[in-house]
Order: C-alpha cells, then sequence, then structure tokens
C-alpha cells in the first residue's frame, strides 16, 4: 500500500479545502452548463488551471500548485478531493485540459509554445477531439481526413466528424486527430485555432457532467497550416496514436480519480445526514481501498508508464464502485431522497460519465486481459523476434473530457 | 392481476414511461402512497396545488415530481426516530394498495428496460469495432443475454412475489442495474439526454420515490 509523505497529505488537505469552492458552484453549472463564465476566477478553477499547465508555460509563476503536477500519484490525490468537490466544474474549466495532454506529448517545442501561449489568458477552453459518431472505441478506424489543400499555401484541410468532444463549442484551440492514409499509423493529431471556416460545434444535451459541455463537430475543409500538424519531428511510430497512448493511462487514473471522488461525496452526504449511525462502514470500507487500489495504480504508472493493466483495474473497478455507491446512498437517506437532496440526484448522474470517459468497461476489460489473450493464442515466439505495433496492441485512445 | 402486469409492460413498451404510468394508474386501487414525502406521476395527474419538485429529466420524459399533499411538513425518512424508521402511519394510506402500485410500476419500468435493451441492439448492429459488428463481441453479447434474462426473471418475480413487499422492492433494484448494464451499452449516446438512456433515470427516480429500498432502508 502506498504511504502519502507529507508533502502529498498536504496537497489531499490543499484540495479538501479548494473543493467546497466548485460544491458551491455545482448546482447552477449543472442547471446551465453555458453559463460558466462567472465561474472562472473562482480561486480553484485558476488553481486547477494553473496546476494542469507545464510549470515552464505558466503565466502566473505565484500560484503553489501543492505540488499537484508532480506525479500522477498526485494528481489522482488532488483529483479526488476536487471531484469531491465537483467533478462537473472540473470538466467546465478552461486550461489545457486534454489538449494540452496531447501537445506535451506529441508537440514539438514550438507547438507547445504556440498552444499555451494561445491560452495564456486564463479564459480559453480547448477540446480533444478523438471521437467520431461511427467511431468511438476503436478510434484507430477513424474516417475524418487530414488532406493536402489544392493549393500548397492552404496548408491541409480537414475534413469529417467528430462527437462527444468537451468544450467544443466554446473552445478556442483543440486537438483533432484525423488520418492522413490508410494505416493506423496515419492517424495525426492537429492543432485547430477557432473561429476557422468550415469548423461548426454544437452543444449535445447531457444527462450528467453537464459542465463538460460535449458537443457535436463538423469538419468541413478546415484549415490546418502544416506547421499545426503535431508529431513531425518524432519518429513515424510515435506521431500520432501510438505517441499518445501511453498518456491514456494517466488519464484512465483520472477518471477514476473523479469517479472515486463522486462516490466519496455520496458517502459523506448520508454521514452529514444521518450522524453516528454506522450502516456506512462496508461502504466507507471499500472506498477506502478502492483509494488505495488507485494510489498503487497511479505509483505504478510513475515507474512505468506503460504499465497498462494498473490503470484499467483502478478504472474498470472504481466507476463500477461509484455507481453503486450512489445507488447505496440514495437508499440509505430513504425513500424519494433523489429528489429530496439535489446534489445526489446529480450525482447519480454524473458518476455515469465515467463509463464511458476514457475507454468503457469492456474496453478496460480488453486491456486487463490483453496479454493473457496474445499468451493463449500467439504461436511461440521465436528467439529475437522483433514485434512491431499492429493494430490490436494499441492502446486505442478512448476520449475524455 | 396478471393481465394488468401485462398491460402496463405492454404500454410502457410501446409508448414510453409516462404512458405506461397512466395505465398503471388506472389499474391501481384507491388508497396507494408514497412511502416518502414525495412522488412522481405523469404530469397531467398531478394533484393540483401540490408543491412541485423540479426535476429536468423526469419533465421531458412527461413526468411531474411533487410533495404528496399533507406531508409538506413531514421529516425526511433517515431522521425520524428509531420506531419510525419503517413507514410513518398516513391516513388512508395503505401498505397493501402501495405494493400493488410498486408491482404495477414494475411492470412499467419491465416495458421501459425492454424497450431500451432493443434500442440498444439496433444501435450496436449498426456500429462496427474492428471491422466486425460491435454487437457481435462476446462481452456485448454477454450483456443483452444477462439483460435478457433479467428481464424474464423480474417479470416472474413481480408474479410470484407480488404480495412481498421486499421481494417487490428487491425486482426494483433489479431493474434499475439492468438499465444501467443496458445504458453502458449505448456509449455516449447513453448519455445524452434527449436519447433513450434519459427513460431509465427518470424510470430509477420513480422508483425512488414509490418504492422503499429491498431490507428497508439501510
Ligand atoms: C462525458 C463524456 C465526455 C467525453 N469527452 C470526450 C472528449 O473530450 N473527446 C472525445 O474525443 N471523446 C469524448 N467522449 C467520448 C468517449 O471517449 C466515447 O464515448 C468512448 O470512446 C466510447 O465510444 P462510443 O460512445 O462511440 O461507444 P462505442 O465504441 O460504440 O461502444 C458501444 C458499446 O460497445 C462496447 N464495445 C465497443 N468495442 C468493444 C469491443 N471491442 N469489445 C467489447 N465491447 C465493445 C462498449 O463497451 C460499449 O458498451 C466523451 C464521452 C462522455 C460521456
Amino acid at each position: 500500500m502506498t504511504e502519502l509523505d507529507a508533502p502529498l497529505r498536504e496537497l489531499r488537505g490543499m484540495c479538501r479545502e479548494a473543493a467546497r469552492d466548485l460544491r458551491t458552484r455545482a448546482l447552477a453549472v449543472d442547471a446551465d452548463p453555458a453559463d460558466v463564465e462567472r465561474h472562472l476566477d473562482s480561486p480553484t478553477l485558476t488553481l486547477i488551471r494553473v496546476a494542469s499547465t507545464p510549470k515552464r508555460f505558466r503565466a502566473d509563476g505565484s500560484v503553489d500548485d501543492g505540488g499537484y503536477s508532480g506525479s500522477c500519484l498526485a494528481r489522482v490525490i488532488a483529483g479526488v478531493e476536487l471531484a469531491r468537490g465537483d467533478a462537473g466544474l472540473i470538466c467546465a474549466n478552461t486550461g489545457p485540459s486534454l489538449a494540452g495532454v496531447a501537445v506535451d506529448a506529441l508537440g514539438s517545442e514550438a507547438q507547445q509554445e504556440a498552444f499555451y501561449d494561445a491560452i495564456a489568458d486564463g479564459r480559453t477552453w480547448t477540446f480533444f477531439g478523438m471521437t467520431e459518431p461511427d467511431r468511438g472505441s476503436d478510434a484507430t478506424a477513424m474516417e475524418t481526413r487530414l488532406e493536402a489543400a489544392p493549393d500548397p499555401a492552404d496548408g491541409m484541410l480537414l475534413t469529417g466528424a467528430k462527437r462527444y468532444v468537451g468544450n467544443a463549442s466554446r473552445g478556442r484551440i483543440g486537438v483533432v486527430f484525423a488520418r492522413t492514409g490508410r494505416t493506423a499509423l496515419s492517424v495525426r493529431g492537429a492543432v485547430v485555432r477557432i473561429p476557422a471556416a468550415g469548423y461548426e460545434a454544437t452543444p449535445l444535451d447531457m444527462i450528467g457532467l453537464r459542465g463538460a459541455r460535449i458537443c457535436a463537430i463538423d469538419l468541413n475543409g478546415v484549415r490546418v497550416p502544416r506547421e499545426d500538424v503535431l508529431g513531425a519531428h518524432l519518429p513515424a511510430s510515435r506521431r500520432g496514436l501510438w505517441g499518445i497512448g501511453r498518456t491514456f493511462n494517466v488519464m484512465r487514473t483520472q477518471i477514476a480519480s473523479m469517479a472515486l471522488g463522486v462516490a466519496l461525496a455520496a458517502r459523506d452526504l448520508v454521514r452529514e445526514e444521518r450522524p453516528g449511525w454506522s450502516g456506512h462502514e462496508r461502504v466507507s470500507a471499500r472506498l477506502d481501498a478502492a483509494l488505495a487500489l488507485l494510489h498503487d495504480a497511479a505509483v505504478q504508472v510513475d515507474h512505468d508508464p506503460d504499465a497498462r493493466r494498473p490503470p484499467s483495474v483502478a478504472k474498470l473497478h472504481i466507476t463500477d464502485l461509484a455507481v453503486r455507491t450512489t445507488r447505496w446512498a440514495a437508499h440509505a437517506l430513504g425513500p424519494g431522497a433523489m429528489l429530496e437532496h439535489p446534489l445526489l440526484e446529480k450525482w447519480c448522474r454524473d458518476v455515469a460519465a465515467f463509463e464511458f470517459m476514457d475507454g468503457t468497461s469492456n474496453i478496460q476489460r480488453l486491456h486487463i486481459t490483453h496479454d493473457v489473450a496474445t499468451r493463449a493464442t500467439a504461436p511461440r515466439p521465436s528467439a529475437g523476434r522483433v514485434t512491431t505495433p499492429t493494430a490490436d496492441r494499441v492502446t486505442a485512445p478512448q476520449g475524455a473530457a | 392481476m396478471r393481465d394488468t402486469i401485462a398491460r402496463c409492460e405492454t404500454t410502457a413498451h410501446a409508448e414510453g414511461l409516462a404512458a405506461g404510468l397512466t395505465q398503471a394508474l388506472a389499474a391501481a386501487r384507491d388508497g396507494f402512497s408514497p412511502p416518502g414525502r414525495v412522488a412522481a406521476l405523469p404530469a397531467d395527474r398531478v394533484p393540483p396545488g401540490a408543491a412541485a419538485v423540479r426535476n429536468r429529466l423526469a419533465e421531458r420524459e412527461g413526468i411531474g415530481c411533487f410533495v404528496w399533499p399533507g406531508r409538506e411538513a413531514e421529516r425526511p425518512h433517515h431522521v425520524r426516530p428509531g420506531h419510525e424508521t419503517e413507514r410513518p402511519h398516513h391516513d388512508g394510506a395503505s401498505d397493501d394498495t402501495t405494493t400493488e402500485f410498486a408491482v404495477l410500476l414494475g411492470a412499467v419500468r419491465l416495458g421501459a428496460t425492454r424497450r431500451l435493451l432493443e434500442h440498444a441492439v439496433t444501435h450496436l448492429s449498426g456500429r462496427t469495432v474492428g471491422g466486425e459488428p460491435t454487437l457481435r463481441k462476446q462481452l456485448v453479447l454477454g450483456t443483452v443475454a444477462d439483460v435478457m434474462t433479467g428481464v424474464e426473471a423480474a417479470r416472474h418475480a413481480l408474479l410470484t412475489g407480488a404480495s412481498v413487499p421486499d421481494a417487490v422492492a428487491d425486482t426494483h433494484e433489479r431493474l434499475t442495474e439492468l438499465d444501467w448494464e443496458t445504458t453502458k451499452l449505448l456509449g455516449a449516446s447513453g448519455y445524452l439526454a434527449d436519447g433513450p438512456a434519459r427513460t431509465a433515470h427518470v424510470s430509477r427516480l420513480l422508483a425512488d420515490c414509490w418504492v422503499a429500498a429491498p431490507g428497508g432502508t439501510p
């Protein structure tokens, strides 16, 4: 089990405190996810924005992020506590978010600089366009195209459609993945700056986690200068999906941390409403165990960024436990609890989101058993055989807000 | 009762929750009331003057939520003293008629569950992953088989356990689980408020206010 040292415990305390601010805004953003601008000066959203920006690109060097950005472990500790305040607010925030993760993994120094420069005002939403109407889990088969424009001066053109992309209607810069050719290796990320001719994003009405503001995007020959296509400086095998694949191990622990935060919030509500009642103990013990599991998974990702099973185990277990915990909380608060406690009703809706983000449960099952399944079917390896990436070995990136 | 249950299921399956619930109300005996303070009914059946409890998704499903008239000042269930925790006595309310209504509601929910499953099967038969229909993936088929099985088991449980409140509550809990398993099959389309998963959430809200938890509030 991972023991948290003093700085990590301090970070946890700091985020627990900061989460209170998110809680006060939670129902307002759920009711009207378009009206988020007025929350952007929240000290907690500011902290999250700064903490998720690489130190060398931070506009405001004075904000102390408490070590948030130091490790995957620090991020999950912070993620749990902040989501315990409100996960919807976290997803509604401006800042680098997943687009930043893509730019960090695939962008050249100049591309990173340009990206962080574009969002330095702290008022800029970003988006990460991977999922398509017909291609979700199967990202390697995406159909959106990135092709050379007829006039070379126009660079490349993006054509196709994306769906369920967080903050795409209010984003001013984002990364959209598209194919430049037929193979899985030809999928590349392109930085898109909005407004852009041919780009149209329409918000979709969500059941929960409404701050994420997922959208449908139409891409009708959107111009992308060649210097905004990510990964040209990397070896061919790491320019696109493979280059970003390992970052999804970190993202999975992040999604699990948000799910656990929501579950803890529901458990906390029961404890507040039923002081002195010991009936929460079994659920609390499960949540404690899940937290320990998540910490261990994060530590393993810190040691080996390619470790695929631990984050998938954490996500599979915790998203399920979180859904069950909200059900238990509704029972524990008696008939009508979902209507009597608007936050609980919201958490019951929010918690479902984590199933779909960054790979569904079935996809996690496939990740968890990947090496077992390969062992069962693969012919005996000959000595010194070199393996090359093929579609079935890819950690197919699953979108997340 | 068997025919009534079948009618409620068929109506909800064909026309949705609110229509199924209207059918259940037509068949229910007088005297039922929710176990807690709040209730949800088809919007046009909310008692005039009842204090509304706003719920966006329920409204879009044609369901109105409200405080049961006369219970405005009642304390929430979990803060009642120990001897009252099972169920406060409400004038005119009968446990039998309430359980009966919960059975009819179970049938309505069952119809909605089947509708959701059919939608999921149609949705996944039109999608592919790795060049193969998603529906043919064994993990997916496993879930479809489990939900189909759960639907049959729930229908029988509603018939045989109709007089046992805890059995009825247990069936409702299983329906909530079946709906979630099915919703997962929809991918992110199962997270849209104008899609069929909205019904699953509202179906759960209905159970939450009309049926006490299996085994009573823990
Ligand atoms: C709140 C939220 C935020 C999101 N944010 C973003 C974002 O910012 N950017 C972005 O690009 N995307 C985003 N997504 C989309 C998300 O990444 C996709 O929903 C996810 O990848 C699943 O794809 P899908 O919805 O098309 O489902 P599908 O892939 O169609 O899956 C449908 C069902 O089939 C199952 N299935 C699929 N393949 C297999 C298989 N091989 N074996 C067994 N079962 C299988 C799945 O488990 C699921 O149950 C977001 C989604 C949500 C809900």
